[in-house]
């Protein structure tokens, strides 16, 4: 199917949701027990001076994302259920359909439950809900925490999970533990990170992969009515590439990760009609990497930190705004380079729902600064036209059911 | 006197009383077959969040919930300490990621009542007035 088609169909799913305003939330299918849900959304990207998040200088129509899923239950304590799910962010996705999530879900006590398949990811406040439109003002999440072109590798993961909730007085604490590995190609978005470093003759790596992924989530559901703070941690094992070495493409580059470790700290706070959040994250590793016979083993750090404040208030049944600032910044940047070792992103947000399955956004970003700003053939940024700031407009509609 | 000054206040308050439970007096109701199970605050909050699935003796748990109105707000505010767009929120998200199969919703208390009585393991809430005798009103421990 090509993007025309696509784009008709998505704004065909639209017009149904814009003229039944008032229709039924969810599908249930057969007695009931089978419930189908998805969304359908479609988006414009301008960039003023710089392709970011993805090639969007000048404007595109390659913004969308798509998704259905399916769940029932089998007795009293198990679920099983699945998402298929596709976006195009300029280049990165290209429509084509993945599975999202696929889980069995055995939920022995509200202390104690596992889920076992593809599991969505823990990671901060919203690691698991990334593309969920309906639940947020913005287009874009904090791309200092929640990068962009990471969507189709850090959403999920192939593994099991133990979950639970534990009372504690008048909070309680939920936990999530969590191991498995994510399959990784050279098509997903996180190939970014290794194509802009230079490595790999164009178009960039030609495999990657990861040994497993472990970690866990805690959340304290504090006394305090509408604040919960959350912990995350994860580690990938033995992330690694390959692909012709840029100096002399006969050469394999080799390069390998041993851990990868991301640690994120979160708050949110609910307030009446507003919702307050803020997140630190920092991410920290060592990448070795060779080319025999004509590279020598390299060793060096890598690593970033990144954190945002957010505010959003519902005004009213139709209209939600929201803001926010974002702070990126590379831990062992060099020390000449400038506006390419940080990037704060300011963001301000107009959601508007026509219904309960139709709304649409506006968000503008002014950037300062190109850490995490590619340069790669899909994302091309020529370092003569880099531009030190830039500005970002996206418009979005989304259907869900 | 100092009786005489606290009345107007104390018939204030009381009014005041009467007036919020004539607006939105919500009652958890629940299928007959859960009559027997016993609830607490903390259980009925660990219920509408998704945190318990399933009855000590009486299966699957089925919420049943109103998708907006003064008796939906009181309930999810006094029952789960959220507003009800914060527990829309809460349950797309669960239901879209995997962690858990979505309430069913209704428009009309009269409808949500009567999947209510026809659904073994189902609750719910609807106003106090509109709670018969074809459901069983559950009464929480504090």
């Amino acid at each position: 199917m090509n993007t025309k088609s696509i784009i008709l169909a998505g704004f065909a799913l639209l017009l149904t949701g814009v003229s039944t305003p008032r229709a039924l939330a969810s599908v249930p299918v057969g007695d009931g027990r089978v419930q189908l849900g998805g969304f359908f959304s479609q988006g414009w990207l301008y960039g003023s001076d710089n392709n970011y998040p993805t090639a969007d200088k000048g404007g595109t129509w390659d913004f969308r994302e798509m998704a259905v899923n399916a769940s029932t239950t089998v007795g009293s304590h198990l679920r099983i259920g699945g998402q298929v799910f596709a976006q195009r962010l300029g280049e990165l996705g290209r429509d084509k359909v993945i599975l999202d999530w696929a889980v069995a879900d055995y939920n022995v006590s509200p202390v104690f439950g596992i889920r076992a398949g593809r599991v969505k990811y823990p990671k901060g406040l919203y690691g698991e809900a990334l593309d969920l439109d309906i639940v947020r003002p913005f287009v874009f999440l904090p791309g200092s925490v929640y990068s962009p072109v990471m969507r189709d590798f850090s959403a999920s993961f192939n593994g099991g999970m133990a979950y639970g909730s534990i009372d504690a007085g008048k909070g309680s604490f939920d936990y999530k533990v969590f191991g498995g590995r994510i399959p990784m190609s050279p098509d997903q978005g996180v190939a970014e990170f290794y194509n802009n470093a230079g490595f790999y003759t164009a178009p960039g790596a030609t495999a990657l992969s990861m040994d497993s992924v472990l970690g866990g989530q805690l959340t304290w559901n504090t006394p305090v009515s509408g604040l919960k703070l959350v912990y995350s941690f994860s580690q990938f094992t033995n992330l690694a590439t390959d692909g012709p070495f840029v100096a002399y493409p006969a050469a394999n580059l080799h390069s390998n990760i041993h851990h990868f470790t991301w640690n994120t700290i979160s708050a949110e706070y609910s307030w009446g009609n507003w919702v307050f959040a803020g997140e630190w994250q920092r991410t920290d590793s060592g990448l070795r990497y060779s080319a025999p016979p004509v590279l020598a083993t390299v060793d060096g750090p890598v690593g970033w930190d990144g954190w945002y404040l957010s505010a959003a208030r519902r005004l009213n049944d139709k209209f939600e705004v929201g803001a926010y600032y974002g702070d990126l910044k590379n831990r062992f940047g060099s020390a000449n380079g400038g506006s390419r070792n940080y990037q704060h992103d300011w963001a301000l947000s107009l959601r508007f729902d026509y219904s309960e399955h139709v709304l649409f956004k506006i968000e503008g970003h002014y950037i300062d600064g190109t850490y995490q700003t590619f340069d790669t053939a899909r994302i091309p940024n020529p370092g003569a036209g880099l531009r030190p700031h830039t500005s970002l407009i996206a418009v979005k509609t989304t259907f869900s059911f | 006197m100092k009786i005489i000054s606290i009345r107007p206040f104390a018939l204030l308050a009381a009014c005041t009383l009467v007036c919020t439970a004539g607006f939105a007096a919500p009652a958890l109701i629940g299928n007959k077959n859960v009559a027997a199970e016993k609830l607490d605050a903390a259980t009925v909050k660990s219920i509408f969040l998704g945190k318990k699935v399933a009855w000590d003796g009486a299966g699957r748990i089925t919420l049943a919930v109103l998708k907006g109105g003064p008796v939906a707000e009181e309930y999810f505010k006094s029952a789960v300490g959220m507003a009800a767009s914060a527990f829309n929120n809460h349950w797309r998200r669960l239901a879209m990621t995997g962690g858990g199969t979505a309430p069913k919703s209704f428009e009309k208390e009269e409808d949500l009542r009567k999947f209510v009585a026809e659904t073994p393991g189902a609750v719910g809430f609807v106003d106090r007035a509109n709670a018969d005798d074809s459901v069983a009103i559950l009464t929480p421990a504090p």
